[in-house]
């Protein structure tokens, strides 16, 4: 697949263990796509070897015909961004700050920080729904503001392919859709998204791909609503699921029940 | 915003810079002998080739060979100090590390002791930075057989070995100590820049040039570490590498800086808090700025240490301690201006 | 059976502690006195010691000025230990020294000075009676060992000498002689007159007494025995005007005031030979005019400090100083 996300047998073992084994995935370009999967799966350390912030033992990452373990770091990181599930500082740094952060890869080690980079960052605060807390100490904010940030500081780097680690967990209802609204928009500007969801629902509601992790290994990719029959997530999840059309969007919606 | 923040922190810089010559200007002035401001200038200036000096060659001994020498080496020692506090406490992500953490500063306490008990007190600045190095490379060996390497296993192992070198210490000092002999030790473990001549001076300030510059122009990647290893990672920086680079040049630094000085503390640890009050915890203006405010710090705080009881000296480490404490807590106690 | 044998430990424990008060009362309570007894009890550095009953046969002497003082009174078949010496005997006493058994290179333990049995310790410096050290006064007091410190080394306000003055040492003289019921006055006698024929210079020299350090020099000032020792020789010490025995001082002052003589102490641990080493390797001081010119004058650690040697000390320095020669 040209142009997006392709990862091939890759392994990661941590501690002895095999935490990734073999895994095949790729995403389109330009598309919205979620990672789910039971805790433990190793979506997040997945998540990591994907973008290219850790090495796996074995396997290789391209994206748009990139090997992005070959390529010079900064390079990289101009392509691919990640926005972790827990980040925080000690540092009473501004929001604006940290999101100006986001523009590192375009520095070189002595260049500085020019009228364009402030126009990106106030662009970015304002699409990640932040721009009240500009000015606000990044310590001093609640989890869920928090996690905006980080989501505006990877916006700032303006990368081709973003990557995002539960993005929306801290979040309350009208948040997370705010969020992943602007995931959606994103990729339909071009930029290919993958995100872990611990939220099933969610990841029916917005994304048309769904690459399903279990013990390391993928246990299915494809299209969400050919992916997530009531089968595979009892097989996954443990418990006995119904798969409804949402009344308004007719996206896929599920109902879960304990299983007998 | 960020344009006006930036001018605030240019012209903290260009005031501190020009505090830190006033302060070497007439902290060179002060002393127990009656040489005047004006002989002193007028000698510092005749070394420096212009007019000829008014003083004897036994009282121009004391201007340029132990004030200037002294104050330019409590300069350079601060500096240092308060650059190595802040990386110190970027890497570790910990704002109670200080230059000494991985063992450095007992390690080095631990060469300085030894020569100085076996009378070959020449060697002192040399065995005190090979100390320091043992230490260090013992620090990061411990770390290492933990697993990988990360900051809060490289903090722990740091404190196991800066425990083991102070113990040794103490045992060499208890078991060889003869006379009055355990004075020079003292002064050297509480900190004492009475020895600094135009070694010292070259010394610390070569450190300075060396690993000083450098960490301090790596502020922009400091700051890219704030929340963490994969964050800085996803940033592109090479986290492993830039991390072992920075933690050899400011082992690097401080061991210089102990070897000359002793162990000077609350340098490093209090200073970056108290410029971070100033122009916030960006490590760009950071870094810079405690390197300036270090050395002003330390400049005074021998200026005291060698003319408040005079004709007696205290060790300066004893100054900084008493000093630096209260002005912390006047620090704290200000509300910190909007950027 | 049982009972009988707890009736006897309980009378022994008894016995014991009642011993032990009455040491310590015997310590405390002064008794009906007779004129040598009067003279016997006094107040040592804050403590009140007793020797009014027979005279110590067993002493410990730590530190050298301990060791010679009890020398110089003939008594020295009294030692059964010395302790933390400074540096040799003078000859005369020489052979006699060779003799003595000696505990501990630095301060004792408490429990080596036990094991030698004492009925007295004689320290040099009030810190020797420390728990870490020999043990504290109290506790060696309450086992029944005496224990007396040099006076001029008391560091109490109240106790330390406002100067040092030969008067002190002689009543220390006197006072020891009276403890071990023996007569000072030839011992007096001799250092009197010894101390009259020391000429004192009279150029007004001005002095150094540097004892120890490299960095921070570590000299004589305006209280102690070297301050003492100065004055009898007719040397103006450039550090008396600190209130002190001993000092830590600076270069800048040395340099500053330029003295004429350098008092170089000599000790195993820091020779004189290192000392002047320092000086010259020292770019500021090496232009001194007492180093430029070597004008030392040598001092064996051991006679540095109050004792029976200070008289002599003044002597040979004055002798050392007479040889001089000042362009």
């Amino acid at each position: 697949m040209s142009g997006g996300l392709d990862a091939s047998r890759i392994d990661v073992r941590i501690d002895g263990r095999l935490i990734v084994d073999g895994v095949d995935c790729t995403v389109a370009p330009g598309t919205f796509s979620a990672m789910i999967g039971p805790n433990g799966a190793g979506k997040s350390t997945l998540l990591r070897i994907l973008a290219a912030v850790e090495r796996p033992e074995a396997g290789t990452v391209e994206f748009a015909g990139d090997k992005l373990f070959e390529l010079p770091r900064r390079q990289r990181a101009r392509i691919v961004s990640f926005v972790e599930q827990d980040s925080s500082t000690e540092l009473s740094l501004t929001v604006r700050d940290v999101v100006a952060l986001g523009r590192t890869p375009h520095h070189g080690l002595f260049s500085d920080a020019g009228a364009d980079d402030d126009a990106i960052v106030a662009r970015v605060i304002e699409a990640a729904g932040v721009a009240s807390l500009a000015d606000r100490d990044v310590t001093t904010l609640s989890g869920g503001e928090r996690q905006r940030v980080m989501l505006a500081k990877a916006l700032a780097q303006e990368t081709q392919l973003l990557l995002l680690d539960e993005p929306s967990n801290h979040l309350d209802i009208a948040a997370q859709l705010s969020v992943l609204g602007l995931l959606e928009r994103l990729a339909l500007s071009g930029v290919t998204v993958l995100a872990a969801l611990h939220d099933i629902n969610l990841a029916t509601a917005y994304c048309d791909h769904v690459i399903v992790l279990r013990n390391g290994r993928v246990f299915a990719a494809g299209p969400t609503s050919e992916v997530l029959t009531p089968e595979l997530l009892s097989e996954v999840y443990g418990v006995q699921a119904t798969v409804l059309a949402h009344p308004q969007t007719g996206r896929p919606l599920v109902a879960f029940s304990p299983s007998v | 915003m960020q344009a006006r923040r930036a001018g605030r922190v240019a012209t903290a810089g260009v005031v501190l810079a020009l505090v830190l010559v006033l302060s070497i200007t007439f902290a060179i002035t002060i002393g127990p002998s009656n040489v005047t401001p004006v002989e002193v200038w007028g000698s510092v200036l005749h070394h420096l080739g212009v007019g000829d000096g008014q003083l004897s060659l036994l009282r121009d001994g004391i201007v340029w060979q132990l004030r200037l020498p002294r104050v330019l080496t409590a300069a350079a020692v601060g500096a240092g100090l308060a650059i190595s506090g802040a990386v110190m406490q970027a890497l570790t992500r910990n704002p109670l590390a200080d230059p000494y953490l991985l063992g450095l500063s007992s390690g080095a306490s631990l060469g300085a002791v030894a020569v100085l008990l076996l009378g070959i007190a020449v060697l002192l600045p040399v065995a005190a930075f090979l100390g320091a190095m043992l230490a260090l490379g013992l620090t990061l060996l411990l770390a290492s057989s933990l697993g990988r390497i990360t900051p809060s296993r490289t903090v722990l192992a740091g404190i196991a070995v800066s425990a083991l070198a102070s113990a040794v210490t103490s045992l060499v000092i208890f078991w060889t100590v003869t006379g009055d002999s355990y004075r020079e030790i003292l002064g050297w473990l509480l900190g004492s820049l009475s020895g600094a001549r135009w070694p010292e001076v070259a010394i610390a300030f070569a450190a300075i040039v060396i690993a000083g510059l450098p960490i301090m122009l790596s502020g922009r990647i400091l700051d890219a570490f704030a929340f963490g290893d994969t964050s800085a990672a996803a940033l592109g920086i090479n986290v492993n590498s830039t991390r072992w680079i920075l933690l050899a040049a400011t082992a690097l630094l401080t061991g210089a800086m102990v070897s000359v000085s002793g162990s000077i503390g609350f340098v490093g640890l209090i200073l970056p808090h108290a410029v971070r009050l100033l122009v916030g915890p960006r490590h760009r203006a950071l870094l810079p700025l405690s390197a300036i405010v270090g050395a002003i710090f330390l400049i005074w705080a021998d200026t005291a240490a060698r003319s408040v009881f005079e004709p007696r000296e205290l060790p300066v480490g004893i100054v900084t301690a008493i000093i630096g404490a209260p002005i912390f807590a006047i620090l704290l106690t200000r509300r910190r201006s909007e950027v | 059976m049982p009972r009988l044998s707890r009736i006897i430990v309980l009378a022994a424990a008894v016995a014991v502690a009642l011993s032990g008060c009455a040491t310590i009362s015997a310590v405390s309570t002064p008794s009906p006195s007779t004129s040598t007894a009067a003279a016997e009890k006094f107040d040592n550095c804050g403590t009140r010691v007793d020797f009014s009953d027979a005279a110590p046969k067993r002493v410990i002497t730590i530190k050298s000025t301990s060791t010679e003082m009890l020398l110089a009174l003939g008594l020295g078949d009294r030692i059964v230990g010395t302790a933390f010496q400074d540096g040799p005997v003078p000859a005369t006493w020489k052979t006699e020294a060779a003799k003595l058994s000696v505990l501990s290179v630095q301060v004792p333990s408490q429990e080596v000075v036990l094991n030698s049995e004492p009925d007295l310790i004689y320290a040099g410096w009030e810190s020797n009676f420390s728990a870490d050290g020999a043990g504290t006064r109290s506790d060696l007091q309450g086992l029944g060992i005496a224990t007396y410190v040099s006076p001029a080394a008391c560091r109490e306000v109240g106790y330390q000498p406002a100067r040092l003055g030969f008067s002190d040492i002689f009543r220390e003289i006197g006072q020891v002689a009276s403890i071990f019921h023996v007569s000072d006055t030839k011992l007096l006698a001799q250092q009197k007159s010894d101390l009259a024929a020391i000429p004192r210079d009279k150029r007004g020299l001005t002095a150094l007494w540097f004892s120890s350090g490299s960095s921070t020099p570590y000299v004589g000032a305006g209280i102690g025995a070297p301050q003492l020792v100065m004055d009898t020789v007719g040397l103006k010490n450039i550090a008396s005007g600190v209130k002190e025995t001993w000092t830590s001082f600076n270069w800048e002052t040395v340099v500053n005031d330029n003295p004429d003589v350098i008092v170089l102490v000599d000790a195993t641990w820091n020779t004189a030979a290192k000392k002047m080493a320092v000086l010259e390797s020292n770019p500021a001081t090496a232009n001194l005019d007492a180093v430029k010119n070597h004008r030392y004058l040598i001092v064996p650690f051991a006679a540095s400090e109050a004792g029976v040697r200070t008289v002599s000390a003044a002597s040979d320095l004055a002798t050392q100083l007479a040889r001089l020669d000042l362009k």
